[in-house]
Protein backbone atom coordinates (compact mmCIF):
# COMPACT_ATOMS: atom_id res chain seq x y z
CA UNK A 1 0.00 0.00 0.00
CA UNK A 2 1.34 3.65 -0.60
CA UNK A 3 0.99 6.41 0.99
CA UNK A 4 0.26 9.38 -0.87
CA UNK A 5 1.18 12.59 0.78
CA UNK A 6 -1.41 15.10 1.52
CA UNK A 7 -0.62 17.55 -0.77
CA UNK A 8 -1.39 15.21 -3.69
CA UNK A 9 -4.67 14.05 -2.25
CA UNK A 10 -7.76 15.84 -3.55
CA UNK A 11 -10.48 14.13 -0.97
CA UNK A 12 -9.85 12.16 2.30
CA UNK A 13 -12.55 10.44 3.76
CA UNK A 14 -11.93 7.63 7.40
CA UNK A 15 -14.43 6.12 9.09
CA UNK A 16 -16.81 6.92 7.18
CA UNK A 17 -20.28 5.12 8.68
CA UNK A 18 -23.94 6.82 7.53
CA UNK A 19 -27.53 5.45 8.26
CA UNK A 20 -30.69 6.62 7.40
CA UNK A 21 -32.80 7.71 10.47
CA UNK A 22 -30.68 5.06 12.91
CA UNK A 23 -31.74 1.88 10.79
CA UNK A 24 -28.99 0.06 9.13
CA UNK A 25 -26.37 1.41 7.84
CA UNK A 26 -25.80 2.11 4.30
CA UNK A 27 -22.14 2.88 4.77
CA UNK A 28 -19.71 1.06 7.03
CA UNK A 29 -16.58 2.59 7.93
CA UNK A 30 -15.56 4.00 4.50
CA UNK A 31 -11.68 5.33 4.12
CA UNK A 32 -10.65 6.42 0.63
CA UNK A 33 -7.93 8.92 -0.53
CA UNK A 34 -8.57 10.05 -4.34
CA UNK A 35 -5.53 11.34 -5.84
CA UNK A 36 -5.94 15.18 -7.33
CA UNK A 37 -6.47 15.74 -11.00
CA UNK A 38 -7.79 12.12 -11.47
CA UNK A 39 -10.98 10.95 -12.52
CA UNK A 40 -12.48 8.38 -10.18
CA UNK A 41 -15.51 6.33 -10.63
CA UNK A 42 -17.10 4.42 -8.42
CA UNK A 43 -18.85 1.36 -9.20
CA UNK A 44 -21.20 -1.07 -7.49
CA UNK A 45 -24.82 -2.70 -7.65
CA UNK A 46 -28.20 -0.98 -7.40
CA UNK A 47 -28.48 -0.26 -3.37
CA UNK A 48 -24.67 -0.62 -2.64
CA UNK A 49 -24.94 3.05 -1.46
CA UNK A 50 -23.30 4.63 -3.95
CA UNK A 51 -25.56 7.80 -4.25
CA UNK A 52 -25.16 7.70 -0.58
CA UNK A 53 -21.60 7.79 -0.58
CA UNK A 54 -21.20 10.59 -3.20
CA UNK A 55 -23.94 12.99 -0.80
CA UNK A 56 -21.83 12.20 2.36
CA UNK A 57 -18.41 13.31 0.30
CA UNK A 58 -20.64 16.14 -1.20
CA UNK A 59 -21.34 17.47 2.07
CA UNK A 60 -25.42 16.97 1.58
CA UNK A 61 -25.44 14.61 4.04
CA UNK A 62 -23.09 13.90 7.42
CA UNK A 63 -22.08 10.79 8.16
CA UNK A 64 -22.88 9.50 11.42
CA UNK A 65 -19.53 8.67 12.24
CA UNK A 66 -16.45 9.41 10.11
CA UNK A 67 -15.00 12.99 8.32
CA UNK A 68 -14.56 14.01 4.90
CA UNK A 69 -11.59 16.38 3.92
CA UNK A 70 -11.16 17.89 0.76
CA UNK A 71 -7.57 19.74 0.19
CA UNK A 72 -7.44 19.66 4.09
CA UNK A 73 -10.85 21.64 4.31
CA UNK A 74 -13.33 19.50 6.48
CA UNK A 75 -16.52 19.06 4.65
CA UNK A 76 -19.78 18.87 6.57
CA UNK A 77 -23.52 20.27 6.22
CA UNK A 78 -22.60 23.23 7.99
CA UNK A 79 -19.50 24.30 6.15
CA UNK A 80 -20.66 23.48 2.63
CA UNK A 81 -22.07 26.53 1.24
CA UNK A 82 -18.36 28.25 2.47
CA UNK A 83 -16.96 25.89 0.32
CA UNK A 84 -18.34 25.64 -2.87
CA UNK A 85 -14.89 27.20 -4.58
CA UNK A 86 -13.63 23.46 -3.49
CA UNK A 87 -16.53 21.31 -4.13
CA UNK A 88 -19.10 20.97 -6.67
CA UNK A 89 -21.88 18.48 -7.53
CA UNK A 90 -23.68 16.85 -10.29
CA UNK A 91 -27.00 14.83 -9.01
CA UNK A 92 -28.29 11.92 -11.25
CA UNK A 93 -30.90 14.51 -12.47
CA UNK A 94 -28.65 17.50 -12.85
CA UNK A 95 -30.58 19.69 -10.37
CA UNK A 96 -31.01 21.88 -13.31
CA UNK A 97 -34.46 24.52 -12.59
CA UNK A 98 -36.41 23.77 -15.66
CA UNK A 99 -38.08 27.06 -15.58
CA UNK A 100 -35.28 28.46 -15.92
CA UNK A 101 -32.79 29.00 -19.24
CA UNK A 102 -29.79 27.59 -20.21
CA UNK A 103 -27.70 30.21 -19.27
CA UNK A 104 -29.30 31.48 -16.19
CA UNK A 105 -28.99 27.71 -14.59
CA UNK A 106 -25.24 28.04 -15.79
CA UNK A 107 -25.06 31.73 -14.24
CA UNK A 108 -26.20 29.86 -11.00
CA UNK A 109 -22.58 28.38 -10.83
CA UNK A 110 -21.68 31.64 -10.22
CA UNK A 111 -24.02 32.27 -7.20
CA UNK A 112 -21.14 31.65 -4.23
CA UNK A 113 -19.77 34.66 -5.79
CA UNK A 114 -22.07 36.90 -6.34
CA UNK A 115 -24.30 38.68 -3.39
CA UNK A 116 -27.64 39.46 -2.85
CA UNK A 117 -27.79 43.04 -4.48
CA UNK A 118 -28.69 42.84 -8.37
CA UNK A 119 -28.43 39.14 -8.58
CA UNK A 120 -31.57 39.09 -7.14
CA UNK A 121 -33.00 41.11 -9.31
CA UNK A 122 -31.79 38.48 -12.35
CA UNK A 123 -28.54 40.81 -12.80
CA UNK A 124 -25.50 39.16 -12.93
CA UNK A 125 -22.10 40.82 -13.57
CA UNK A 126 -21.26 41.20 -17.22
CA UNK A 127 -17.99 39.05 -16.81
CA UNK A 128 -20.28 36.48 -15.17
CA UNK A 129 -22.59 36.32 -18.15
CA UNK A 130 -19.79 36.34 -20.94
CA UNK A 131 -18.11 33.30 -19.10
CA UNK A 132 -21.51 31.83 -18.66
CA UNK A 133 -21.94 32.17 -22.55
CA UNK A 134 -18.24 30.99 -23.28
CA UNK A 135 -19.15 27.83 -21.08
CA UNK A 136 -21.80 27.18 -23.19
CA UNK A 137 -19.98 27.67 -26.10
CA UNK A 138 -17.25 25.29 -24.78
CA UNK A 139 -20.04 23.09 -25.02
CA UNK A 140 -21.59 23.12 -28.00
CA UNK A 141 -25.05 24.43 -27.29
CA UNK A 142 -24.24 28.15 -27.56
CA UNK A 143 -26.98 28.55 -29.63
CA UNK A 144 -29.57 27.03 -26.67
CA UNK A 145 -28.45 30.13 -24.32
CA UNK A 146 -32.29 31.29 -24.34
CA UNK A 147 -33.88 28.10 -24.45
CA UNK A 148 -35.62 27.17 -21.20
CA UNK A 149 -34.11 23.75 -19.92
CA UNK A 150 -37.26 21.72 -19.99
CA UNK A 151 -37.06 22.14 -23.85
CA UNK A 152 -33.36 20.61 -24.11
CA UNK A 153 -32.86 16.89 -25.14
CA UNK A 154 -31.30 14.52 -22.58
CA UNK A 155 -27.94 15.30 -24.01
CA UNK A 156 -28.22 19.14 -24.02
CA UNK A 157 -28.80 19.32 -20.44
CA UNK A 158 -25.75 17.12 -19.10
CA UNK A 159 -24.13 20.21 -21.02
CA UNK A 160 -26.06 22.64 -19.07
CA UNK A 161 -24.55 21.12 -15.91
CA UNK A 162 -21.37 20.91 -16.64
CA UNK A 163 -21.13 24.17 -17.82
CA UNK A 164 -22.91 25.25 -14.53
CA UNK A 165 -19.93 23.11 -12.86
CA UNK A 166 -17.25 24.90 -15.09
CA UNK A 167 -18.24 28.52 -14.04
CA UNK A 168 -18.22 27.96 -10.29
CA UNK A 169 -14.95 26.61 -10.84
CA UNK A 170 -14.65 23.94 -7.63
CA UNK A 171 -11.72 21.86 -7.21
CA UNK A 172 -13.26 18.74 -6.92
CA UNK A 173 -16.85 17.61 -8.91
CA UNK A 174 -18.67 15.11 -7.55
CA UNK A 175 -21.15 13.74 -10.32
CA UNK A 176 -24.31 10.99 -9.55
CA UNK A 177 -24.63 8.69 -12.27
CA UNK A 178 -25.62 12.04 -14.15
CA UNK A 179 -25.10 10.18 -17.70
CA UNK A 180 -27.21 6.91 -16.91
CA UNK A 181 -30.13 8.14 -18.73
CA UNK A 182 -27.94 8.84 -21.96
CA UNK A 183 -27.13 6.19 -24.50
CA UNK A 184 -23.87 4.79 -24.45
CA UNK A 185 -22.48 6.44 -27.48
CA UNK A 186 -23.69 10.49 -25.95
CA UNK A 187 -23.17 9.44 -22.73
CA UNK A 188 -18.93 8.34 -23.86
CA UNK A 189 -19.17 11.89 -25.72
CA UNK A 190 -20.67 14.02 -22.26
CA UNK A 191 -17.41 12.08 -20.49
CA UNK A 192 -15.08 13.22 -22.78
CA UNK A 193 -16.28 16.56 -22.82
CA UNK A 194 -16.25 16.48 -18.92
CA UNK A 195 -12.53 14.70 -19.12
CA UNK A 196 -11.62 17.59 -20.87
CA UNK A 197 -12.80 20.06 -19.01
CA UNK A 198 -11.88 18.62 -15.77
CA UNK A 199 -8.14 18.31 -17.34
CA UNK A 200 -7.90 21.96 -18.58
CA UNK A 201 -9.17 23.36 -15.46
CA UNK A 202 -7.30 20.80 -13.52
CA UNK A 203 -10.11 19.73 -11.09
CA UNK A 204 -10.61 16.36 -9.69
CA UNK A 205 -13.74 14.37 -10.95
CA UNK A 206 -15.59 11.80 -9.57
CA UNK A 207 -18.66 10.02 -10.79
CA UNK A 208 -20.36 7.13 -9.80
CA UNK A 209 -21.07 4.84 -13.28
CA UNK A 210 -22.76 1.66 -13.71
CA UNK A 211 -21.31 1.31 -17.49
CA UNK A 212 -18.00 -1.05 -17.37
CA UNK A 213 -17.43 0.22 -20.62
CA UNK A 214 -17.36 4.31 -19.77
CA UNK A 215 -15.44 3.13 -16.86
CA UNK A 216 -12.70 1.59 -18.64
CA UNK A 217 -12.82 4.57 -20.92
CA UNK A 218 -12.68 7.49 -18.61
CA UNK A 219 -11.89 6.30 -15.16
CA UNK A 220 -8.14 6.86 -14.04
CA UNK A 221 -8.93 4.57 -10.68
CA UNK A 222 -12.02 2.46 -10.03
CA UNK A 223 -13.53 1.86 -6.38
CA UNK A 224 -15.76 -0.99 -5.53
CA UNK A 225 -19.16 -0.20 -3.33
CA UNK A 226 -21.28 -3.50 -2.03
CA UNK A 227 -23.24 -3.39 0.57
CA UNK A 228 -21.90 0.07 1.93
CA UNK A 229 -18.55 -1.34 1.90
CA UNK A 230 -15.47 -0.39 0.21
CA UNK A 231 -14.44 -4.00 -1.19
CA UNK A 232 -11.32 -3.30 -4.03
CA UNK A 233 -9.63 -0.01 -5.81
CA UNK A 234 -8.99 -0.63 -9.09
CA UNK A 235 -6.94 1.32 -11.70
CA UNK A 236 -8.71 2.07 -15.52
CA UNK A 237 -7.04 -1.98 -16.67
CA UNK A 238 -7.69 -3.32 -12.91
CA UNK A 239 -11.26 -4.17 -14.89
CA UNK A 240 -9.41 -6.17 -17.10
CA UNK A 241 -7.63 -8.00 -13.78
CA UNK A 242 -4.85 -5.57 -12.53
CA UNK A 243 -5.94 -4.87 -9.25
CA UNK A 244 -4.51 -2.49 -6.70
CA UNK A 245 -4.67 -0.54 -3.70
CA UNK A 246 -3.80 2.34 -4.05
CA UNK A 247 -6.64 4.25 -3.55
CA UNK A 248 -6.92 2.93 0.69
CA UNK A 249 -5.40 3.92 3.12
CA UNK B 1 -65.69 -6.12 -0.22
CA UNK B 2 -67.86 -6.75 2.15
CA UNK B 3 -66.19 -4.24 4.40
CA UNK B 4 -66.70 -1.66 1.53
CA UNK B 5 -70.68 -2.14 1.18
CA UNK B 6 -70.96 -2.05 5.01
CA UNK B 7 -69.35 1.40 4.70
CA UNK B 8 -71.34 2.48 1.45
CA UNK B 9 -74.56 1.35 3.63
CA UNK B 10 -73.85 3.37 6.70
CA UNK B 11 -72.70 6.86 4.85
CA UNK B 12 -76.02 5.99 2.84
CA UNK B 13 -77.93 5.81 6.17
CA UNK B 14 -76.18 8.45 7.56
CA UNK B 15 -77.10 11.25 4.93
CA UNK B 16 -80.56 9.88 4.83
CA UNK B 17 -81.28 10.67 8.75
CA UNK B 18 -78.88 14.40 8.31
CA UNK B 19 -81.13 15.04 4.85
CA UNK B 20 -84.34 14.28 7.40
CA UNK B 21 -83.12 16.44 10.01
CA UNK B 22 -82.79 19.51 7.77
CA UNK B 23 -86.24 18.64 6.20
CA UNK B 24 -85.08 17.43 3.10
CA UNK B 25 -88.07 14.65 3.28
CA UNK B 26 -91.04 17.94 3.28
CA UNK B 27 -92.43 17.28 0.57
CA UNK B 28 -95.14 19.81 0.96
CA UNK B 29 -92.10 22.28 2.06
CA UNK B 30 -90.19 21.19 -1.20
CA UNK B 31 -93.19 21.94 -3.67
CA UNK B 32 -93.85 25.36 -1.85
CA UNK B 33 -90.11 25.89 -2.65
CA UNK B 34 -90.31 24.69 -6.88
CA UNK B 35 -93.77 27.26 -6.74
CA UNK B 36 -91.95 30.40 -5.35
CA UNK B 37 -88.96 29.72 -7.47
CA UNK B 38 -91.63 29.29 -10.53
CA UNK B 39 -92.71 32.92 -9.49
CA UNK B 40 -89.63 34.70 -8.22
CA UNK B 41 -87.55 33.71 -12.14
CA UNK B 42 -90.87 35.14 -13.63
CA UNK B 43 -90.67 38.15 -12.07
CA UNK B 44 -87.34 38.66 -12.32
CA UNK B 45 -87.96 38.59 -16.38
CA UNK B 46 -86.54 40.38 -18.44
CA UNK B 47 -84.44 42.04 -16.65
CA UNK B 48 -84.16 46.04 -16.47
CA UNK B 49 -81.42 47.90 -18.06
CA UNK B 50 -81.97 50.92 -16.45
CA UNK B 51 -79.37 50.12 -13.55
CA UNK B 52 -76.58 49.07 -15.92
CA UNK B 53 -75.11 52.71 -15.57
CA UNK B 54 -75.47 52.05 -11.52
CA UNK B 55 -74.68 48.04 -11.68
CA UNK B 56 -72.15 48.32 -14.06
CA UNK B 57 -70.16 51.50 -11.20
CA UNK B 58 -70.58 48.96 -8.80
CA UNK B 59 -69.37 45.78 -10.33
CA UNK B 60 -66.33 47.64 -11.44
CA UNK B 61 -65.96 48.94 -7.61
CA UNK B 62 -66.18 45.42 -6.70
CA UNK B 63 -63.63 43.93 -9.43
CA UNK B 64 -60.95 46.54 -8.15
CA UNK B 65 -61.57 45.69 -4.60
CA UNK B 66 -60.67 42.46 -5.93
CA UNK B 67 -57.60 42.69 -7.77
CA UNK B 68 -56.05 45.26 -5.36
CA UNK B 69 -56.85 42.77 -2.37
CA UNK B 70 -55.60 39.54 -4.41
CA UNK B 71 -52.21 41.38 -5.24
CA UNK B 72 -51.94 42.50 -1.88
CA UNK B 73 -52.51 39.13 -0.13
CA UNK B 74 -50.47 37.71 -2.78
CA UNK B 75 -47.60 40.33 -1.88
CA UNK B 76 -47.77 39.21 1.63
CA UNK B 77 -48.57 35.36 1.42
CA UNK B 78 -44.95 34.70 -0.22
CA UNK B 79 -42.81 35.96 2.29
CA UNK B 80 -45.02 34.32 4.68
CA UNK B 81 -44.96 30.97 2.93
CA UNK B 82 -41.02 31.25 2.37
CA UNK B 83 -40.63 31.45 5.77
CA UNK B 84 -43.73 28.69 6.32
CA UNK B 85 -41.25 26.44 4.42
CA UNK B 86 -39.80 23.65 6.77
CA UNK B 87 -36.66 22.96 4.81
CA UNK B 88 -35.61 26.87 4.75
CA UNK B 89 -36.16 28.14 7.68
CA UNK B 90 -36.05 26.68 11.45
CA UNK B 91 -39.00 24.70 12.50
CA UNK B 92 -40.00 27.22 15.29
CA UNK B 93 -39.74 30.06 12.59
CA UNK B 94 -41.28 28.14 10.10
CA UNK B 95 -44.53 26.23 12.44
CA UNK B 96 -44.94 30.35 13.55
CA UNK B 97 -45.59 30.90 9.93
CA UNK B 98 -47.30 28.35 9.59
CA UNK B 99 -49.39 29.16 12.61
CA UNK B 100 -50.03 33.10 11.80
CA UNK B 101 -51.51 31.85 8.31
CA UNK B 102 -54.22 29.43 9.95
CA UNK B 103 -55.07 32.07 12.53
CA UNK B 104 -55.58 34.03 9.57
CA UNK B 105 -57.57 31.65 7.49
CA UNK B 106 -59.97 30.78 10.38
CA UNK B 107 -61.58 33.85 9.91
CA UNK B 108 -64.22 33.93 7.06
CA UNK B 109 -63.76 36.68 4.51
CA UNK B 110 -67.30 37.97 5.77
CA UNK B 111 -66.11 38.54 9.46
CA UNK B 112 -62.77 40.25 7.96
CA UNK B 113 -65.09 42.85 6.18
CA UNK B 114 -67.03 43.50 9.12
CA UNK B 115 -63.74 44.12 11.37
CA UNK B 116 -61.97 46.23 8.52
CA UNK B 117 -65.46 48.29 8.01
CA UNK B 118 -65.23 49.38 11.70
CA UNK B 119 -61.21 49.62 11.37
CA UNK B 120 -61.58 51.73 8.48
CA UNK B 121 -64.94 52.70 7.64
CA UNK B 122 -67.78 51.87 5.21
CA UNK B 123 -66.61 51.56 1.43
CA UNK B 124 -64.23 49.82 -0.53
CA UNK B 125 -61.22 50.13 1.41
CA UNK B 126 -62.49 48.04 4.14
CA UNK B 127 -63.33 45.30 1.66
CA UNK B 128 -59.85 45.18 -0.54
CA UNK B 129 -58.23 44.95 3.37
CA UNK B 130 -60.87 42.16 3.96
CA UNK B 131 -60.19 40.18 0.23
CA UNK B 132 -56.08 40.29 1.41
CA UNK B 133 -56.64 39.25 5.21
CA UNK B 134 -58.39 36.43 3.64
CA UNK B 135 -55.88 36.18 0.70
CA UNK B 136 -53.62 35.75 2.85
CA UNK B 137 -54.64 33.28 4.79
CA UNK B 138 -55.39 30.73 1.83
CA UNK B 139 -52.04 31.40 -0.48
CA UNK B 140 -49.75 30.99 2.57
CA UNK B 141 -50.32 27.88 3.08
CA UNK B 142 -50.66 26.63 -0.35
CA UNK B 143 -47.74 28.42 -0.98
CA UNK B 144 -45.59 27.26 1.81
CA UNK B 145 -46.85 23.50 0.71
CA UNK B 146 -45.84 23.67 -2.17
CA UNK B 147 -42.29 25.41 -1.40
CA UNK B 148 -42.08 22.44 0.56
CA UNK B 149 -42.68 19.91 -2.05
CA UNK B 150 -39.60 21.63 -4.36
CA UNK B 151 -37.72 18.85 -6.08
CA UNK B 152 -34.64 18.75 -2.93
CA UNK B 153 -32.18 17.43 -5.77
CA UNK B 154 -32.19 20.82 -7.54
CA UNK B 155 -31.67 22.48 -4.14
CA UNK B 156 -28.90 20.57 -2.91
CA UNK B 157 -27.04 20.59 -6.71
CA UNK B 158 -27.67 25.01 -6.35
CA UNK B 159 -26.93 25.41 -2.81
CA UNK B 160 -23.54 23.42 -3.80
CA UNK B 161 -22.41 26.03 -6.21
CA UNK B 162 -22.32 28.29 -2.61
CA UNK B 163 -25.73 29.75 -3.35
CA UNK B 164 -28.02 31.39 -0.13
CA UNK B 165 -31.43 30.52 0.93
CA UNK B 166 -32.37 33.48 -0.35
CA UNK B 167 -30.38 32.69 -3.53
CA UNK B 168 -32.46 29.31 -3.51
CA UNK B 169 -35.95 31.04 -2.86
CA UNK B 170 -35.10 33.19 -6.00
CA UNK B 171 -33.85 30.96 -8.56
CA UNK B 172 -34.99 27.46 -6.91
CA UNK B 173 -38.11 27.79 -5.13
CA UNK B 174 -39.70 30.80 -7.37
CA UNK B 175 -39.49 29.48 -10.52
CA UNK B 176 -39.64 25.76 -10.09
CA UNK B 177 -42.91 27.08 -8.76
CA UNK B 178 -44.16 29.07 -10.83
CA UNK B 179 -46.84 27.04 -12.89
CA UNK B 180 -49.02 26.62 -9.20
CA UNK B 181 -47.98 29.71 -7.97
CA UNK B 182 -49.94 31.52 -11.18
CA UNK B 183 -52.85 28.47 -11.09
CA UNK B 184 -53.52 29.29 -8.11
CA UNK B 185 -53.18 33.38 -7.66
CA UNK B 186 -55.77 33.05 -10.77
CA UNK B 187 -58.09 30.88 -8.62
CA UNK B 188 -58.08 33.16 -5.86
CA UNK B 189 -58.79 35.95 -8.53
CA UNK B 190 -61.58 34.39 -9.71
CA UNK B 191 -62.86 33.28 -6.03
CA UNK B 192 -62.31 36.60 -5.22
CA UNK B 193 -64.70 38.39 -7.49
CA UNK B 194 -67.40 36.10 -6.40
CA UNK B 195 -66.68 36.30 -2.83
CA UNK B 196 -66.18 39.85 -3.02
CA UNK B 197 -69.82 40.50 -4.78
CA UNK B 198 -71.43 39.61 -0.96
CA UNK B 199 -69.21 42.41 1.17
CA UNK B 200 -71.47 45.08 0.03
CA UNK B 201 -73.97 43.64 2.44
CA UNK B 202 -71.81 44.54 5.06
CA UNK B 203 -71.12 47.51 4.19
CA UNK B 204 -68.07 47.20 2.80
CA UNK B 205 -68.23 48.50 -0.93
CA UNK B 206 -68.75 46.86 -4.26
CA UNK B 207 -71.99 45.66 -6.02
CA UNK B 208 -72.95 43.98 -3.04
CA UNK B 209 -74.78 46.85 -1.44
CA UNK B 210 -76.42 47.17 -4.57
CA UNK B 211 -77.75 43.67 -4.65
CA UNK B 212 -78.94 44.25 -1.18
CA UNK B 213 -80.81 47.13 -1.96
CA UNK B 214 -82.77 45.87 -4.72
CA UNK B 215 -83.07 42.44 -3.08
CA UNK B 216 -84.84 44.54 0.17
CA UNK B 217 -87.28 46.58 -2.17
CA UNK B 218 -88.23 43.38 -3.73
CA UNK B 219 -86.93 44.92 -7.27
CA UNK B 220 -86.24 41.50 -8.84
CA UNK B 221 -85.65 42.37 -12.52
CA UNK B 222 -83.38 44.91 -11.39
CA UNK B 223 -81.30 42.05 -9.21
CA UNK B 224 -81.53 39.80 -12.65
CA UNK B 225 -79.58 42.56 -14.73
CA UNK B 226 -76.81 42.44 -11.88
CA UNK B 227 -76.86 38.65 -11.21
CA UNK B 228 -76.27 38.42 -15.22
CA UNK B 229 -73.55 41.60 -14.71
CA UNK B 230 -71.56 39.31 -12.43
CA UNK B 231 -71.65 36.19 -14.62
CA UNK B 232 -70.20 38.26 -17.36
CA UNK B 233 -67.34 39.50 -15.37
CA UNK B 234 -66.67 35.75 -14.33
CA UNK B 235 -66.72 34.54 -17.40
CA UNK B 236 -64.41 37.20 -18.74
CA UNK B 237 -62.28 35.96 -15.83
CA UNK B 238 -62.40 32.71 -16.63
CA UNK B 239 -61.37 33.42 -20.01
CA UNK B 240 -58.50 35.99 -18.91
CA UNK B 241 -57.07 33.07 -16.80
CA UNK B 242 -57.39 30.47 -19.39
CA UNK B 243 -54.89 32.99 -22.04
CA UNK B 244 -52.50 33.86 -18.85
CA UNK B 245 -52.04 30.03 -18.02
CA UNK B 246 -51.69 29.48 -21.80
CA UNK B 247 -49.27 32.22 -22.27
CA UNK B 248 -46.98 31.73 -19.32
CA UNK B 249 -47.38 27.95 -17.76
CA UNK B 250 -44.78 25.89 -18.78
CA UNK B 251 -45.37 23.16 -21.38
CA UNK B 252 -42.96 21.23 -23.42
CA UNK B 253 -44.95 22.21 -27.05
Amino acid sequence: MTEMDNTDIALRAEGICFAYRDKEWVLRDISLSIPRGKATMIMGPSGSGKTTLMKVLAGILDPQRGRVEVLNHEIGKRTRRSLYSLIGYIPQQLGLVRNLTSLENVLMGALGRCGHGRVMLGLFPHHEIEQAQAALDLMGISDKSSEKVFRLSGGQRQRVAIARTLLQRPRVVLADEFVSDLDLDLASEILRLMRQVAEREQMTFIANMHEPQLVREFADQVLLLDHGELVRGLPRHGLQGQPSAEVFQ
Amino acid sequence: MRTDLFVMALVAILLSIVLGQLGFFDAARLMKGLRNMGTLTLEMLPPDASVLPVAGKALWETVQMSFAGTMLGFLVSLPLSILGTRHLFSAPLSNLSRLIAAGIRTVPVLLWAILFVILVGLGPLAGTFGIAAYTVGYLAKIYADLFEGTDPEVMEAVQSTGASRFHLVRFVVFPEGANAILTQLLFMLEYNIRASSILGFVGAGGIGFVMQVYLQTLEYRRLATVLLLILLVVLMMDGVGAWLRKRFLLTAH
